[in-house]
């Protein structure tokens, strides 16, 4: 039996040796993914820290905060359903990570049930974002405390948008097969990126609602 | 993460190269995903632009021929002043040192076979394209007229020629990020088994630190002019103090991102000099270490010395000082940098041709240019000088007497390994010459016009002529010697065409250099490197053996390897 | 005014359940090592700290009062 099973193994020494070489070449290319990707992730975050940066400087230096506007003190931010809102993107992000979680045990249902559940959570935080605009009492152009706002909070939400459509075209994909329980990268990208989604959002919800 | 680690599997033969050889005419030289042919793309939309840049600037000297104003209106001047900083900033000096340089050299100095991400490289350099095109286009609208950084709020009267502006940076940023993350990513995974970090070539090691700088700061500039687009197309308050914006917030935003880049000019030409001088001193560099380190220190602390642009922008006095001291303390890594160059050539076997020519010629330009930095740093001096003339000349020596010299040293140097051919030494000297004495001639002037009070951005200087009446001699002087610069660069253009065709035929190694690139064909297959070679220590050591091991067997092919300036030292274990 | 305590009420009570559920998965995964894996820790770290800040939030300690 053993015998056997070696001399099959040495007839197909060829064939393995290849595959080792697709393995170690497709490490090499994760391993660039991965880097390249967390760099996209950096540059990303300072693309939101300049704004940022823009919105705590004009309201430092402002002397009334929210500013007042043709007489008028602007009103605070809704705290109750943004904090509500908040945490169903955070939400949002613990599912992503069960869905990943159950990839890579070859759970294919659970995995598609979470990813549903993440996409669905996302789509709630948009809708919930398009309340808080439409209910909002300031405007885009109106005051610095509006055009850092609605910059910074619709920047994040075209971020949640892309999200949202980069999850689904994963769920096609691996449903397609695209990926295997070893060699995934897209869906780790992909959960790399939801999370960074969620705390950008950590970031905003603090500075907008709480300070 | 390879370091030491010698791996020379099958896998790694040319078939499993990261994208097939090119077939027909538009993969190999339009939507190539090579990096060299990306490097040239770079290297000719970057000359074309650089002619149509310096034109605008000659433009402005002919202007200021007379003190009235000698052939334009003042809106019109405004305009070239503007659309000539811009373009050479953002469409020529970024695309050709990083784009056109880094393309081509450093995959080849670091033994890989193409960047991290092909694509991803062809798209940044087809935005280069797009962007010179938003940004020319905004002429028909009236162009532009507050100047390269378009502070608001006077730019804010440029209207839809603005937002154009605006969108052109945006765009231009989006190419210089992706760039700098794709080679950040294939210097830190790509290089050859053994090549340590303290074994890179130091040009390599210049365009790690420009590529941080790229990817970390160019975003700030995207959302600084991003911004300002808001406000130009959707009157959105970023800037406008009227509705409790703030300019200063913009110049915050935007020389976080703008003074790095005045480094990711100069640190490739840094790391262009670093591989000439000892190739043409036949000496090990003095101070790798030092050099590579300093680079990037000058790399990190660009990001803390934003603010000393600022000084005159009402800038808090507790603010100041720190900014001040940082902006010194730069002159430290740069210094050891100069030195160090210094002690390479000292006792060195020199040969004088065009590139360390060019080389030469930088140590003194960027050095002046880098002491009246210094003096500039110091907020007294900065306050009596902003606004004049010495900031013209002192940011005209760094950059055309640093930057622009260590690019044009670096043509001569690689054209013979991108192309087969060497460049005419004779044309490429007497360049030099017209360069050299072109550059000294145009912004010497400018630092005792400046310190007399001339006013910059001006488009005429009537009282200022009437004060001082030597200044009209003297910018009719700056404006003969600034067509010498235009002649040399038309030269070079000629040269780098006539050579294709005429050049002598240049073999493998015709310097006698050290670095991975000289131990292929000229110029190199599309895979680069037959078999990935080995490496066991610096480039630099001339009286040694070169320290490569695997290197192509493509080398016996060229018999006229070796027969070069100075007999080349045999790989490693060669004759055994 | 019932709204916002409906409003707070599902935030406390996600908070508390996403929090709690976040800060296990982190021991979980707290082992893994990696560059990705380590930048999902410092991720998943920061959104349980979101999760506070939203309880705290929801619980009139932080932001506009209710």
């Amino acid at each position: 039996m053993a015998a056997a099973a070696v001399q099959h193994l040495a007839g197909h020494e060829a064939v393995a040796a290849r595959y080792r070489d697709v393995d170690r070449a497709y490490g090499e290319t994760r391993d660039l993914r991965l880097l390249g990707f967390m760099f996209f992730l950096v540059s990303d975050c300072i693309l939101f820290s300049s704004f940022i940066f823009a919105y705590v400087y004009l309201r430092v230096s402002a002397p009334t905060w929210p500013p007042i506007v043709d007489g008028h003190q602007l009103p605070w931010f809704d705290t109750s359903f943004a904090a509500m809102n908040s945490v169903v993107l955070f939400g949002s992000g613990v599912t992503m990570h069960f869905a990943l979680e159950n990839w890579k045990h070859l759970n294919t249902r659970k995995f598609n049930g979470w990813l549903i559940a993440t996409i669905v959570l996302g789509i709630g935080f948009l809708l919930g974002q398009a309340h808080e605009y439409s209910v909002v009492n300031i405007s885009w152009q109106g005051s610095t405390m509006g055009a850092s706002f609605f910059t910074l909070t619709g920047m994040h939400g075209f971020h949640v948008f892309i999200g949202v459509c980069y999850l689904a075209i994963l769920g096609i994909q691996a449903n397609r097969g695209v990926y295997t329980s070893s060699k995934y990268f897209g869906l780790t990208a992909g959960t790399l990126y939801w999370h960074f989604v969620d705390v950008i959002w950590v970031a905003l919800f603090s500075l907008f609602y709480l300070w | 993460m390879h370091a030491g680690t010698s791996t020379t599997h099958d896998a790694h033969d040319v078939h499993d190269h990261i994208h097939p050889p090119p077939e027909g005419f538009v993969r190999k030289y339009v939507f190539s995903l090579d990096h060299k042919v990306i490097g040239f793309q770079y290297f000719f939309t970057g000359l074309l632009i650089m002619f149509i840049a310096g034109s605008f600037a000659e433009l402005v000297r002919l202007q200021l021929t007379d003190p009235k104003g000698a052939i334009m209106s003042h809106q019109a001047y405004n305009t070239m002043f503007t659309m000539h900083g811009t373009a050479m900033v953002w469409l020529v000096l970024i695309p050709l040192v990083t784009g056109a340089l880094g393309n081509f050299v450093m995959p080849l100095q670091i033994g890989a076979r193409d960047v991290a991400f092909p694509w991803l490289n062809m798209a940044s350099f087809w935005i280069l394209p797009l962007a010179a095109l938003i940004l020319f286009s905004s002429l028909l609208f009236g162009g532009p007229h507050a100047g390269w950084t378009e502070y608001p709020p006077i730019s804010l009267a440029d209207g839809t020629a603005g937002a154009l502006w605006c969108a052109a940076i945006f765009t231009i940023g989006i190419s210089s990020t992706m760039t700098g993350l794709n080679f950040m990513v294939t210097i830190m995974k790509m290089r050859a088994p053994g090549m340590t970090w303290t074994r890179m070539p130091l040009f390599v090691w210049a365009t790690f630190a420009t590529a941080l700088m790229n990817m970390i700061a160019t975003v700030a500039l995207s959302a600084a002019v991003g911004a300002l687009f808001l406000e130009h197309v959707f009157n959105v308050p970023f800037y406008d103090a009227a509705r409790g914006g703030s300019a200063v917030l913009y110049e915050h935003m935007f020389w976080f991102y703008s003074h790095p880049a005045v480094y990711i000019f100069i640190i490739p030409a840094f790391g262009v000099v670093s591989e000439v001088i000892p190739t043409f001193s036949r000496k090990p560099i003095f101070g790798y270490k030092m050099i590579a380190f300093s680079s990037m220190a000058i790399a990190i602390l660009a990001f803390t010395v934003w603010a000393h642009h600022m000084f005159p922008s009402g800038l808090a006095p507790w603010l100041q000082l720190p900014f001040m001291i940082l902006t010194y303390a730069i002159g430290i890594p740069t210094g050891i940098k100069i030195f160090s160059w210094m002690a390479t050539l000292w006792g060195g076997r020199i040969h004088f041709t065009t590139s360390m020519l060019y080389a030469l010629g930088f140590l003194i330009t960027f050095t002046f240019g880098g002491i009246t930095g210094v003096f500039l740093a110091s907020v007294p001096v900065d306050l009596h000088a902003h606004g004049t003339y010495f900031v013209v000349g002192h940011f005209h020596y760094v950059v055309a007497g640093g930057a622009v010299m260590g690019f044009l040293a670096a043509i001569p140097y690689w054209y013979p390994k991108a192309t087969g051919r060497m460049l005419s030494e004779r044309l490429g000297q007497l360049g030099f010459w017209l360069f050299f004495i072109g550059l000294n001639g145009t912004f010497l002037p400018m630092h005792w016009l400046g310190l007399e009070g001339m006013p910059r951005r001006y488009a005429s200087y009537v009282d200022f002529a009437k004060a001082v009446p030597d200044a009209v001699f003297w910018n009719q002087f700056e404006t003969a010697f600034s067509f010498l610069m235009m002649a040399s660069i038309g030269l070079l253009a000629f040269n780098v065409i006539w050579s294709l065709r005429h050049g002598k035929v240049a073999g493998i190694n015709p310097w006698g250099a050290r670095t991975l690139e000289w131990t292929i064909s000229s110029p190199p297959p599309y895979y680069n490197f037959k078999k990935v070679p080995e490496v066991y220590g610096r480039p630099y050591d001339f009286d040694k053996p070169l320290p490569y091991r695997n290197t192509d067997n493509e080398l016996d092919a060229f018999p006229e390897y070796g027969k070069t300036v100075m007999p080349t030292p045999q790989p490693v274990g060669a004759g055994v | 005014m019932s709204e916002v305590y409906i409003e707070r009420g599902v935030a406390l009570l996600g908070a508390i359940l996403v929090g709690v559920t976040a800060i296990v998965q982190l021991k979980n995964d707290w082992a893994a090592h990696g560059l990705d894996a380590s930048v999902t820790k410092l991720l998943l770290g920061l959104m349980a700290l979101g999760c506070v800040l939203a309880l705290l939030a929801a619980v009139n300690v932080l932001g506009a009062r209710a």
